[in-house]
């Protein structure tokens, strides 16, 4: 039949002008031929419909309706199945999406599964990025890519115009034929053309979609008008589309700029795209088609190799690597990884929490209802049958819980969003709820009904109806039943308590943090960036620059001390250098360690109120010229000189060349990128011997440092008005956002997950307690009738409902002792699992279920026997 | 006797190539033609009518019959038609094919 004849019959005025012409069709028959000859017509009547199709549909619908008005006549089952199923599948959306941000979202572009990441490996680093003299040679001679792009992602101070302060964003210089590579189309104007990739070019640019809306608000006015980016005039010539936010997850760049203007923007002497040494570029290829990852894999080591050969000087020790992107994401940031799957192992068993809780009501229900369900079997409909409308039900329990999940995900969503990183410009975390985050509710929907649905259903529809008719019994051995519905329980408890182990452990691991006093001083300092080289100021400017700027901040009024530091402590951005310490071996094929590392003033260790432990801190005399020293902290010196004195040993930074400094102080160590890292070396260099063309000014203020802001701001304009300001806040702020707020809202993250495993195994032991009271109610009449007290009742149910809490928590001891060690692998600095959570969460579990069975058992001992005994 | 599966489709267009006829009307003519040897219940020949009128093989229309009582007749439609003998043809070939296996009815010594 043709496509067009079937869909006719699903239009129901279709549908019933046929079945009144049936009908007529069969009365006029019936009145020629009589009632007996034409045979059972309704039978014949259920053939052409058949016929007409979509008798499957009719039926679906048919078991729709029939259990949306099941559902409907328990109000209070529905509402508790998909109550717990909205928290559970809404926990799992709102951590899918962090995850989504995090790791797996494919990138924006077209067909990303084909587009590789290429990389250098280095045995100090896996994911070196490729000079641009190598991407050229690799661009040239492989086979397996139809395409190669580069691109550095990189902050340039923009400007409307010379007189307008300038903004820091983040931008990516990018290779010729990037944007074609990756197979994205501007939104508006164009993306750049062959002759503009290089450093004579007329300086063009492209703008991101947000900054296109936000500064020119959308206007196609903005194609060929001007910007100043790091001083120079740019022409914008197209506007990436909105949903191109960039190839990285976080830094989202507001700007493209042609890779080759990368020496004028930075002002250097030497084009960095002939410097083969400088290994910075992020390489992405295009898969050629039919050809596989180890295929072009084997080619790009091939060529790694040869380069290595000819290019000795600059290549030693570097091979080639083609990764995809979740690889490379995963490979990369295994801290995020961890997190990612403890968020969604720690959800995933919630989810099974709550599963259990509606398979649990399920099979109570199925028994109540046994005795509908013999009548509708003995009446000819098939066990299938039955399990399919009892299916069905399950199945509008699951999406009516996947939808509301979605509300849940939504709240969770925009607490997540909340999660920041203070810098400027601004990292993005971009948790969203789209699509794939409904699709992911609707799936956990799917496969969580699939998981409380079936084995109820097939037990129900297992009854035997003969002995269910009969006397109202429930006719199906109820013992085995019972036991089913304890595992569930008592496994809910388990699940639960692992849940809440994981908190605790989190909490235990916060809890120094939390309270623990920064290391530094916070209070009445406020710190500035500053970013002269943007501006293309010399090495030489520079200095005179940071000088003018320190004495003329000294002089201000309210200001007390002037510091200076590379980067501060817990600021998002930290400056390291490779490290060589005199006498340490380093293993074969290494000779430098990169470690957190920076130049900072005489004033910065008393300002900040940084200890020195042994030795001295830098001092005035510490100047260009006089003796190169360095100060270490305690676990440098723990690492690199262990049971030896650090005072008067030799370093070489940079690389094993370079020229040895002293080491005449050692600081107390501190946190330096996260308050949870395990204790890291840090070395300090003062900055006259060291300067630096991007310095970060400490002030320490009399008063209020949030009332300094503007007269910093004014000082650097009085030197010169083009040089960027960012990243201008009290120390107190950039501390409490970096420890308390981050790491707060993930506890209570990790808090809110465990209060719902708990609440929902909660339920499920209430549920079950209380149900074994109703069917009880006899017994307990007989046992008050023959002389029982309250007491004993009350012991009897409760004694129930804590043997298995009990078999709960000690199912859950053995799983958390497997658990917990993972766990502490994947958080160092937070695996301190401090016995009192194993203590307290046993005991929270105990006294909830206590309670919970203490409800019912109450309502059993207020029993009237005589009444109890009259019933049924 | 049973019909062969499939061949109800085949006999109701060859019964309707000879004229239009209301439902029960072609049971009536297939019975009777078969010398009552194929008794067609009415409850498989309609829902096989309804089939073949959605294949477009036979259309049908109200009209009065010879009582003076309104029916649906059905008709063969030039589709039909073509349906019918590559219906006969294949019948042929499965008869013929059959009868030269079988060959005459064997003695059956009892």
């Amino acid at each position: 039949m043709k496509i067009w004849n079937r869909l006719k019959y699903l239009w129901p005025a279709w549908r019933r002008q046929q079945e009144r012409d049936m009908r007529e069709e069969l009365e006029s028959l019936t009145a020629i031929a009589g009632a007996n000859e034409l045979g059972n017509l309704t039978l014949a009547m259920e053939d052409v419909r058949a016929t007409w199709g979509w008798t499957w549909l009719g039926s679906i619908f048919a078991d729709i309706r029939y259990s949306l008005r099941a559902l409907r006549r328990q109000p209070a089952f529905a509402t508790v199945a998909v109550l717990s199923l909205a928290l559970a599948i809404g926990a799992n959306s709102a951590i899918f999406s962090f995850a989504d941000a995090l790791l797996l979202r494919p990138l924006p572009v077209k067909n990303p599964a084909d587009l590789f990441d290429v990389t250098n490996t280095t045995p100090d680093n896996p994911f070196e990025g490729m000079s641009f003299p190598d991407y050229r040679d690799l661009r040239n001679k492989n086979r397996s890519f139809s395409g190669l792009a580069a691109y550095r992602v990189t902050t340039l101070a923009v400007a409307a115009s010379a007189a307008a302060p300038a903004q820091m964003c983040f931008a990516n210089l990018v290779s010729d034929k990037f944007f074609p590579v990756i197979g994205v189309t501007p939104a508006a104007g164009r993306s750049f053309l062959p002759d503009e990739a290089t450093a004579f070019a007329q300086p063009v640019a492209m703008v991101s979609y947000d900054f296109w809306r936000q500064k020119y608000a959308g206007e196609q006015s903005a194609i060929g008008s001007s910007l100043r980016i790091n001083g120079i005039v740019f022409t914008i010539v197209g506007v990436a589309p909105a949903s191109f936010t960039g190839l990285d997850r976080f830094a989202l760049p507001s700007l493209f700029v042609p890779l080759g203007m990368a020496q004028r923007l930075d002002g250097e002497t030497a084009d960095p795209l002939e410097d083969r040494g400088r290994h910075d570029l992020v390489v992405k290829g295009r898969l050629s088609a039919g050809l596989s990852q180890e295929s072009a894999q084997a080619e790009v080591a091939t060529i790694g190799a040869a380069l290595e050969r000819e290019y000795v000087k600059t290549n030693r020790n570097r091979h080639m690597a083609v990764r995809t992107e979740l690889e490379r994401r995963m490979q990369q940031t295994p801290q995020l990884l961890a997190l990612v799957k403890m968020l969604m192992g720690l959800v995933a068993l919630i989810l099974i929490i709550a599963c259990s809780n509606v398979a649990n009501l399920l099979l109570a229900r199925g028994r109540a209802r046994s005795r509908e369900i013999a009548i509708r079997l003995s009446i000819g409909a098939g066990r299938g049958r039955v399990v399919r409308q009892l299916m069905t039900e399950s199945l509008m329990v699951a999406m009516a819980g996947g939808g509301a999940g979605l509300f849940v995900a939504y709240g969770g969503i925009r607490l997540l969003e909340t999660l920041s990183v203070p810098s400027d410009p601004p990292f993005v975390l971009g948790v969203q709820l789209d699509w794939r985050i409904v699709q992911f509710s609707l799936l956990a929907a799917l496969a969580s009904c699939i998981f409380f649905g079936l084995a109820p259903a097939w037990q129900t529809a297992r009854t035997d109806f003969v002995s269910a008719l009969k006397a109202g019994g429930d006719g199906s051995s109820g013992k085995g039943r019972m036991v089913g519905r304890d595992v569930l329980v008592a496994g809910q408890i388990a699940l639960a308590m692992v849940v809440l182990i994981a908190a605790g452990m989190f909490l235990a691991g916060f809890r120094n943090m939390l309270v623990m006093p920064p290391e530094f001083r916070t209070d009445h300092l406020i710190s500035m960036d500053t970013a002269p080289a943007l501006v293309h100021y010399t090495p030489e400017q520079t200095k005179v620059f940071y000088r003018r700027l320190v004495d003329r901040v000294r002089t201000m009024p309210g200001v007390a001390v002037v510091a200076m530091a590379e980067s501060l402590p817990l600021s998002p951005s930290q400056t390291a250098v490779n490290v060589a310490p005199e006498g340490y071996q380093f293993p074969k094929g290494r000779e430098t360690e990169l470690e957190f590392g920076g130049a900072v003033d005489a004033a910065y260790f008393s300002t900040l109120h940084i200890e020195i432990k042994r030795g001295r801190a830098f001092t005035d005399d510490d100047r260009a010229g006089s003796h190169r020293v360095a100060i270490v902290n305690q676990q440098f010196a723990k690492t690199y000189w262990p049971g030896q004195d650090p005072i008067g040993k030799r370093i070489r930074l940079k690389s094993a060349a370079g020229a040895p400094i002293e080491v005449v102080g050692v600081a107390k160590n501190g946190h330096y990128l996260a308050v949870n890292e395990a204790p890291a070396p840090y070395v300090y260099v003062p900055y006259e011997q060291n300067p630096r063309s991007r310095m970060t000014l400490v002030v320490e203020a009399v008063g209020d440092a949030g009332a300094l802001a503007k007269p910093l701001r004014d000082a650097v304009r009085s030197i010169d008005g083009n040089v960027p300001v960012f990243n201008l806040r009290p120390v107190a702020t950039l501390y409490e956002s970096r420890v308390t707020d981050t790491w707060l809202q993930f506890f209570q993250m990790v808090g809110t997950m465990g209060f719902i495993g708990l609440a929902l195994a909660t339920t499920g032991l209430y549920g079950l307690v209380a149900y074994t009271v109703t069917r009880r109610v006899k017994e307990f009449g007989i046992r008050v009738a023959i002389g029982a007290g309250r007491r004993d009742i009350v012991w009897f149910v409760e004694r129930r409902g804590l043997i298995l809490a009990g078999v709960g928590i000690a199912t859950g001891g053995v799983l958390t002792a497997m658990a917990a060690p993972m766990l502490a692998a994947g958080f160092p600095g937070l695996g301190v699992s401090s016995p009192a959570v194993y203590v307290f969460v046993p005991l929270v579990l105990l006294t909830v279920s206590a309670v919970a069975s203490y409800v019912p058992a109450r309502r059993a001992a207020g029993l009237d026997p005589l009444r109890a005994l009259r019933n049924e | 006797m049973d019909l062969l599966q499939g061949t109800l489709d085949m006999l109701v267009l060859r019964t309707l190539r000879a004229g239009s006829l209301h439902g029960y009307g072609i049971a009536k003519s297939i019975r009777s033609t078969s010398n009552e040897a194929l008794d067609i219940e009415f409850g498989s020949l309609y829902p096989a009518l309804k089939r073949l009128e959605a294949k477009g093989w036979i259309a049908s229309v109200w009209e009065t019959s010879e009582h003076n009582r309104r029916a649906k007749f059905y008709r063969l439609t030039a589709a039909g038609r073509k349906q019918l003998v590559r219906e006969h043809s294949k019948w042929a070939d499965f008869v013929s094919a059959v009868g030269r296996i079988m060959g005459t009815l064997p003695e059956v010594k009892g």
